[in-house]
């Protein structure tokens, strides 16, 4: 339309007629791209793929715990008319094992069985019914062996790997260890064994390549990294095994392990043909990593005011067979042990040791969660020894910045503890029941269950937690990330997954903001893209969201420099919004569409953070890049009688540095306290033996619509943290972490009960009847 | 070469009258009954269930209402448990209902059947305890016609469904006095059953009787307790018991149906609570049925 580009139009970027909540760019409640597909079922999973003449996948599982294998023998199966191949330990071309941090896990079992549900051979078919049959039709014979279920009893049991049963032990020893308090209070914790359950179970598809390798389709949320381990296994260069993501169907832990997808690849590359592999639930329990179950002994020492003095504590992680990730999730419980809390003094000695029990693994807040049911019953328990309002007590704790944590590591980002409690703490209490008409009352046990008006009682908890954000320990974190723009769409490409946390649409926004189109792509994952490491710990957003910043700021770049050169001005005097760009003075006015005439612009960028350093022998040590904090007050009602818990209202506030979306922010905080509520109380996969119990939806509960309480975001604290990319603290873990605290708190309050074990049992929320 | 089963040899039958039904069932004896099919397709789905033919019976509109007959209710068994939640069948059998609503979310409320709940004989069945209290009896249409027998005999394993046969209807005494189920779960939202106790008043028998379900095989009945109840009750007047009354029944029917174990042996913590929960749910349950 313009032909002249420097018709000056100032009055078009004058103030805004305000307050209009911004449509796209940071800060604007962008919806996801394929919300819609989803909502519609027509989001195309792993589950869904199909290829032509594609062979189905079975496993054959271990049905002990621990157990020696004395044969194998797939004569049977390998003769079931339609399998096409059986593959055991010794058909493994490469290394036999592997593993995240420790190659000690073998993709199947061949001379030892240590978990329930261990991959022993795999079998392809051409029809998941006949698959089945064969792998049930593979003749094991096992020597049971007595299992390692009592993580107690790991150090003195026989070695259940070469490497031992202690995966890792870390000391901390953190001031003065002869000073004592004035009140001292102890207190033994338990936390169970939550389960990431995906809603979408495990699915892939192996297709064989023509060059000897092969490409494997599923949900992985760390790409590279699978790829990695499984071309390890098959022998083969890394190069030669392409990952490429699908919609990742629910995600908070791993998705995926790898335990799943090396066997699939192995089967494709075996029979030549595409294979498919779909879990069912109770294989999805059995396989994928879980929360380490945790058993904490603690001691705090107090003065008369309530002020912490010492802090020690006995940390055991139960990681299962394999080590996993596990020494990541203790090193963050030995750091966090005490909380966001000042403590001059504290003595925190954790252990991560091997047991016949399911895997243990990532599952968002671990080690963090675990210890902050427990320090936070320990200040409930101080504020009940004190007489003191627990809040109050909270308060004459908090950290802040400048305070130095146990690892010796100061708190220099944003650290607003007393400012979320305050917030949690003054927000109105939600009504009682009482006062509402009675048909829309909501009793624990549910709408047509036992609840008793007259034995319901109210209890409110608080709770703060903290954990790390990106990979702690030195871990290197970077992601890389390329922009490019053309005919005015932007595309990026970045290997972060999209696993829910909201990374795409954040990368849209990102664009938006930096280079003023309007219509951005984020391109699909795969293996061939330069690594951008896992989906955790909020990574995405920090590392891989400040590389496409910087790419995006390196393309806008070369979109402004013939301008600027053009009017003799920098490219930091000309601004683009809206899809225009327009110089400081409002002289020079063009359309992006004008500046790019034609021409396709790239940019690639890496966003690396600072380094950190592993904790020493004492657990001293820089060991985490950022912190994110959260307070909660829950507020419960209990039947007393019967034990049952519901959870009516749940506060939030939250230290996230700054607002990027604020509808998926909100989203992603209700989801985290939800599975903080389901922790707290109904979500425990139970093992007899280390043999799981009811791997299967309904032994497993997991929070219903009904379930969930109401969530009030109360406040959102946004004191930017100078050292992330916008100043953008990852939001979704630390309420996970919070909220089981501030549940057990509150039926601490409603029952008088001590409850030191998560999920809290109806027995434990029992409580006799005051006169009344 | 291919192991697919060509699906075209999996039949389907979907006859109109129950009749109908038992004369699909008996041509093809092989074939399964569905109804709602909520258990049904959860096991082919799993895969521990491939049934070489089904009968439906969704088309069979004759079970699907209920009549009265002679003082009792006629309830087909492929009533909804969606149906019997509604407020028309409340005023009828009231416990049976809020069994019916209690039962699992909506989906599964809308599909599912009493029938199909009946033959599944899950422990957690909700609607199971109410018929055990109600004394029901089913009418089960079979090859040589129909024939009766209490609901208890099934459940119990006393008498079992023979080749053919089907759970036609559920003839439920209607006895004009209130009722009471209720249910202890783990959780707010849907899920099945820890415990569960049914009340029912019986004004003419001038009795009172309870089931308690899901924490056996089959629902419990605790006589002894609903005779010494009944007893207390001054039926002519306006049946109030005193609260100490309500909570001695309520141990009474927890201790019949979690017994203390032999010797000087602990109840576990967890059977413990059973024990308190069944006592509680059975000390509400009459308290809520007087009231």
């Amino acid at each position: 339309m313009s032909n002249d580009a420097a018709t000056a139009v100032p009055a078009a970027d004058g103030p805004r007629p305000e307050e209009q909540p911004p449509t796209h760019g940071i800060g604007a409640s962008l919806p996801a791209a394929d919300a819609r597909a989803k909502a519609e079922g027509t989001f195309p999973y792993a589950a869904d793929l199909w290829a032509e003449g594609l062979l189905w996948a079975a496993l054959l599982r271990s049905p002990h715990a621990h157990a020696r294998i004395v044969s194998v023998d797939t004569s049977a199966a390998a003769a079931l008319p339609g399998v096409r191949a059986v593959v055991t330990a010794a058909d493994v071309p490469g290394d036999a094992a592997y593993g995240r941090k420790v190659a000690d896990r073998p993709v199947f079992a061949s001379g030892l069985v240590r978990h329930h549900g261990e991959a022993i051979a795999a079998v392809a078919a051409d029809h998941p019914d006949t698959a089945r049959l064969a792998a049930a039709a593979i003749h094991v014979e096992y020597e049971p062996l007595e299992p390692v279920t009592d993580p107690e009893q790991a150090f003195s049991a026989e070695p259940l790997h070469p490497d031992g049963n202690l995966i890792r032990h870390i000391p901390l020893s953190y001031g003065d260890p002869e000073v004592t308090g004035e009140v001292v209070v102890e207190g033994l914790y338990r936390i169970g064994r939550q389960d990431p359950a995906p809603i979408g179970a495990e699915a892939g598809l192996a297709v064989p390549r023509p060059d000897g390798g092969v490409e494997i389709y599923t949900a992985s949320t760390d790409p590279h990294t699978d790829r990695n381990l499984a071309a390890a296994c098959y022998g083969l260069e890394p190069e030669r095994v392409k990952i490429v993501v699908t919609g990742v169907p629910g995600a908070t832990g791993d998705r995926e392990d790898p335990g799943f997808q090396i066997p699939l690849g192995l089967l494709a590359l075996r029979t030549g043909c595409p294979v498919k592999l779909a879990a069912t639930r109770e294989e999805s329990f059995l396989g994928h990593a879980h929360r380490h179950p945790t058993l904490l002994r603690y001691r705090h020492h107090a003065d008369a005011e309530g002020r912490l003095v010492k802090v020690e504590a006995q940390i055991l992680l139960d990681a299962g067979a394999y080590a996993d990730d596990s020494s990541e999730s203790l090193a963050a419980a030995v750091a966090f042990a005490c909380g966001p809390y000042v403590v001059p003094h504290a003595f925190i000695e954790g252990w991560a040791v091997r047991t016949n029990n399911p895997p243990s693994g990532h599952v968002r807040g671990e080690g963090a969660m675990q210890v902050c049911a427990a320090y936070e019953g320990q200040m409930d328990k101080l504020a009940a020894r004190l007489a003191m309002d627990p809040a109050e007590l909270r308060l004459r704790n908090v950290l802040a910045t400048g305070d130095i944590l146990p690892t010796g590591q100061t708190v220099t980002c944003p650290a607003p503890v007393a400012e979320l409690l305050r917030a949690v703490r003054d927000f109105p209490l939600p009504a009682l029941p009482k006062d509402g008409p009675e048909e829309d009352w909501l009793l624990p046990g549910g709408p047509e269950g036992a609840g008793e008006p007259g034995a319901v009682r109210r209890g409110v908890g608080y709770a703060l937690g903290m954990v790390h954000m990106l990979g702690a320990e030195g871990a290197d974190e970077v992601s890389t990330a390329t922009v490019r723009v053309h005919d005015g769409v932007a595309t990026v490409l970045c290997a972060a997954v999209e696993t829910g946390q909201g990374f795409t649409t954040l990368a849209r926004q990102i664009v938006q903001e930096v280079l003023g189109v309007e219509e951005v792509h984020v391109a699909p994952v795969d293996t061939d893209q330069p690594p951008a490491g896992p989906a955790a710990h909020g990574r995405h957003t920090w590392v891989s969201g400040g590389a496409v910043e910087r790419a995006a700021k390196m393309v806008r770049t070369q979109l402004l420099q013939p301008l600027a050169h053009q009017f003799g001005m920098s490219t930091e005097l000309l601004q683009i919004a809206d899809g225009k760009i327009t110089s400081y003075d409002g002289v020079l006015s063009t359309t992006v569409m004008e500046a790019l005439d034609g021409k396709e612009l790239w940019a690639t960028a890496q966003c690396r953070p600072h380094p950190t350093e592993p904790l020493d022998g004492a657990g001293q040590g820089d060991a985490f890049v950022g912190l994110a904090f959260c307070a909660v007050r829950a507020v419960v009602d209990v039947d007393i009688e019967i034990g049952s818990v519901r959870v009516v209202e749940m506060a939030v506030a939250q230290d996230v540095g700054r607002v990027l979306n604020p509808a998926q922010l909100a989203t992603r905080i209700e989801a985290g306290v939800t599975q903080g509520v389901g922790a707290a109380l109904t979500e425990n996969l139970r093992t007899a033996r280390g043999l799981v119990r009811r791997p299967d939806l309904t032994g497993y509960a997991l929070p219903t619509a009904l379930d969930a309480p109401d969530i009030r975001i109360v406040k959102l604290v946004e004191e930017r943290d100078v050292v992330a990319p916008f100043g953008a603290k990852a939001a979704s873990a630390v309420p996970v972490v919070t909220s089981p605290a501030a549940v057990a708190a509150a039926v601490r309050a409603a029952t008088g009960r001590p409850v030191n074990r998560l999920p809290i049992r109806p027995q434990a929320a029992v409580a006799a009847p005051a006169r009344s | 070469m291919t192991t697919h089963a060509p699906r075209a040899t999996q039949s389907v039958t979907l006859p109109a009258t129950l009749d109908a039904a038992v004369a699909a069932l008996t041509a093809m004896p092989a074939a399964v009954p569905v109804a709602g099919g909520t258990d049904l397709m959860a096991a082919v789905n799993r895969g521990q269930l491939r049934p070489a033919g089904l009968v439906g019976l969704g088309r069979v509109n004759e079970i699907r209402g209920w009549q009265y007959q002679d003082g009792h209710a006629l309830l087909g068994a492929g009533l909804t448990h969606a149906r019997m939640g509604r407020p028309d069948f409340a005023a009828l059998i009231p416990a049976l209902a809020a069994a019916a609503r209690a039962a699992g979310p909506p989906q599964i409320r809308n599909a599912g059947t009493l029938g199909g709940n009946i033959v599944t004989g899950a422990p957690t069945g909700d609607a199971l305890p109410v018929l055990a209290a109600l004394e029901a009896d089913l009418v089960v249409a079979g090859p040589g016609g129909t024939r009766e027998l209490p609901v208890s005999h099934l459940l119990t394993g006393r008498e079992l469904l023979g080749p053919a046969e089907l759970v036609g209807f559920v003839r439920v005494p209607l006895l004009h006095a209130p009722q009471v189920f209720l249910k202890a779960t783990g959780r707010t939202g849907p899920g099945r059953a820890t415990a569960s106790v049914a009340v029912v008043l019986d004004p003419a028998r001038r009795g009172v009787r309870c089931a308690v379900g899901a924490i056996a095989p089959m629902p419990l009945r605790p006589l002894d307790a609903e005779h010494w109840i009944a007893s207390l009750i001054d039926w002519d007047g306006d049946r109030g018991l005193a609260p100490e009354a309500l909570t001695a029944f309520g141990e009474y029917v927890a201790a019949a149906c979690v017994p203390d174990p032999p010797g000087d042996e602990q109840l576990p913590p967890a059977v413990l609570h059973l024990r308190r929960t069944v006592a509680a749910l059975a000390r509400r349950a009459l308290g809520r049925a007087l009231s």
